[in-house]
């Protein structure tokens, strides 16, 4: 006789692994599998869990509000990084950051690792991977090591960068504050940060070049560490990647001139804009971030503004009640994403004004952003939607009462393998954080374990999944020609991702005995 | 041309994705239960099309 539990663990399960299976062996894009999955959690809520029209209904809703929390950001990320890009400012940066070392393992630590990361940080979505392999390519690295080494080493940067869109769709699923997630979800990714600087090293030197660059990657991770710490912890964590990352290239440009590493390269390119220009924009929305969330008169007045809508009392057919309260309220003119929406327009005026723009390039700015944006969003809406769903069934309580009669309390030691998983499968650590995030938190609760420390292990084992994520490795290893090739590439990153997921998972387990 | 529909429909279907779930919230806060299953008919024929095109 099958016990009920499990056939209903399964069912429970069945969206999650539809979404899985469909984007690892179908190659279907997240849209599509999220739609999929919504489909299946449907017809699993209704026939199984008694879902009916009106739980439905506020379900969607919550989703979508929830949704609208993580695409303000997504869009104005993306909108700033075309106003930036269109100048021909990130091939500026590189141009500038090529000129201070001629060290290969400086070399590949300021541009596989900080330039990385401070790409992740300003925009995400495979560009790290993208603009860099080739650049490396550039500098005389073997295609492989130029694809794998910003794979490896721009990790660490995915929580907190693109203007934190990850952490912020961590939050939105827990309905937990950032004051709460974020020391500990920095202090894993700050482990992580040393680690995936040395492992992008290894990758090409062995260990006798992470030796020769050990103080390297001591003093810089230091430095990108403890400012991304600090800037998540109070209270800016969507300029936790770009700030860490920023702090990181001053550093590591500091550290090219140290007597060890001190090799100069001449270059026959010639800068057009200079980089002090190039990187104007990212200064300029450092001070517009900074200022919405530190200068409390300006902080309130933006705040002015809120979208919340109220829900009842929520009772499915099965009797799971979902309490009455609020669902995910958006501060319209203080959102993360209004104040990256700032920074874009005046970064336009002044990069229009100083006459970097060609024709028409405002058109290309806004269809660009569009058709990065749509084809994400599609994807993160429908599946945010289908994860409510399965909240408002007690789909989610019953995976989470599986997984813990199953792991109890050394679940600690694999909830970072769930994280990365549903970054391999969905290429996104802010897919993996919306499909397992609640998962994850209801998980703890049940065994009595840190939420906190429980999210960043999932946060964290979503961003090492970017090292390893299939579509990402594709995109860089197109840049570089290594399209049908990507086989090496992921061996390679395959290997270190694992080996920084397990480090990770045994931290996680300590530090559950001790809080 | 082919592309710039593809796009314009999947701008179609995201835009119908986050708005329908607001009529849904007001047909099932007012209690009109037709209403509520129209839209959410409404609201699976979108998904099937973002199956299909997305």
């Amino acid at each position: 006789m099958i016990d009920l539990f499990i056939v209903k663990w399964i069912l429970a399960f069945s969206p999650i692994l539809t979404v899985l299976i469909l984007m690892i062996f179908r190659n279907w894009s997240g849209s599509r599998a999220g739609a999929a999955g919504w489909f299946v959690s449907l017809i699993a809520a209704i026939l199984v869990f008694g879902a009916h029209p009106t739980l439905l209904a506020y379900s969607q809703m919550k989703g979508v509000l929830l949704a609208l929390n993580v695409l303000y950001i997504i869009w104005a990320a993306l909108l700033l990084y075309h106003v930036v890009n269109e100048t021909g400012a990130i091939k500026e940066i590189g141009i500038g950051i090529q000129r201070f070392s001629g060290d290969k393992a400086i070399q590949l630590l300021i541009f596989g690792w900080i330039f990385a990361s401070f790409l992740q940080g300003v925009a995400g979505y495979g560009v790290p991977i993208a603009v860099v392999a080739p650049l490396l390519v550039g500098l005389g690295f073997s295609p492989v090591v130029a694809v794998a080494v910003p794979a490896i080493g721009h990790s660490w940067s995915v929580t907190f960068g693109s203007m934190g869109a990850s952490f912020q769709a961590l939050m939105a699923v827990s309905g937990l504050e950032s004051s709460y997630l974020a020391p500990w979800s920095a202090t894993l990714l700050g482990i992580t940060t040393f680690l995936c600087g040395i492992f992008a090293v290894h990758v090409y030197g062995g260990w006798k070049m992470v030796k020769h660059s050990l103080p390297a990657i001591l003093i810089i991770g230091t430095a990108m560490a403890a400012t991304q710490y600090l800037l998540a912890v109070f209270g800016m964590w969507t300029l936790g990647g770009l700030g860490a990352s920023l702090v990181g290239l001053c550093c590591g440009l500091a550290v090219a001139k140290l007597k060890m590493y001190n090799q100069t390269q001449s270059l026959d390119t010639q800068s057009e804009m200079g980089i002090w220009w190039a990187l104007s924009g990212y200064f300029i929305l450092i001070i517009v971030v900074s200022s919405g969330v530190m200068i409390p008169a300006v902080k309130s007045w933006l705040g002015q503004v809120n979208l919340t809508v109220s829900f009842p009392e929520i009772v499915s057919l099965e009797g799971w009640v979902t309490k009455a309260g609020n669902g995910k309220s958006i501060n319209v003119f203080g959102h993360g994403g209004a104040l990256l929406l700032y920074a874009s327009i005046l970064s336009y005026y002044l990069y229009r004004g100083k006459g970097f723009y060609k024709p028409d390039t405002l058109k290309r700015i806004v269809a660009n952003t569009i058709k990065n944006g749509v084809p994400t969003s599609l994807g993160i809406v429908s599946m945010i939607c289908f994860a409510m769903i399965m909240d408002h069934c007690q789909m989610i309580f019953i995976l989470a009462e599986g997984i813990n009669r199953i792991f109890g309390t050394i679940y600690p030691l694999f909830s970072p393998w769930v994280g990365l998983l549903g970054a391999f499968m969905t290429g996104s650590n802010t897919n993996s954080n919306v499909v397992f995030g609640v998962l994850q938190q209801e998980t703890a609760e049940m065994a009595g374990i840190s939420v906190a420390l429980i999210l960043a292990a999932q946060t964290t084992g979503g961003a090492l999944g970017s090292m390893i994520a299939p579509a990402k490795i594709l995109v860089g290893c197109s840049t570089v020609g290594l399209s049908g090739q990507e086989g090496p590439v992921l061996k390679a990153t395959l290997r270190y991702g694992l080996i920084i997921t397990s480090i990770v998972g045994i931290i996680a387990l300590l530090a559950s005995l001790i809080v | 041309m082919f592309r710039g529909f593809k796009m314009t429909l999947k701008t179609i279907l995201l835009v119908l994705m986050l708005v329908i779930p607001f009529f849904l919230y007001a047909a099932a806060a007012y209690g009109s239960t037709f209403q509520t299953n129209l839209l959410l008919i409404l609201m699976i024929g979108n998904m099937l099309v973002v199956l299909k095109k997305g």
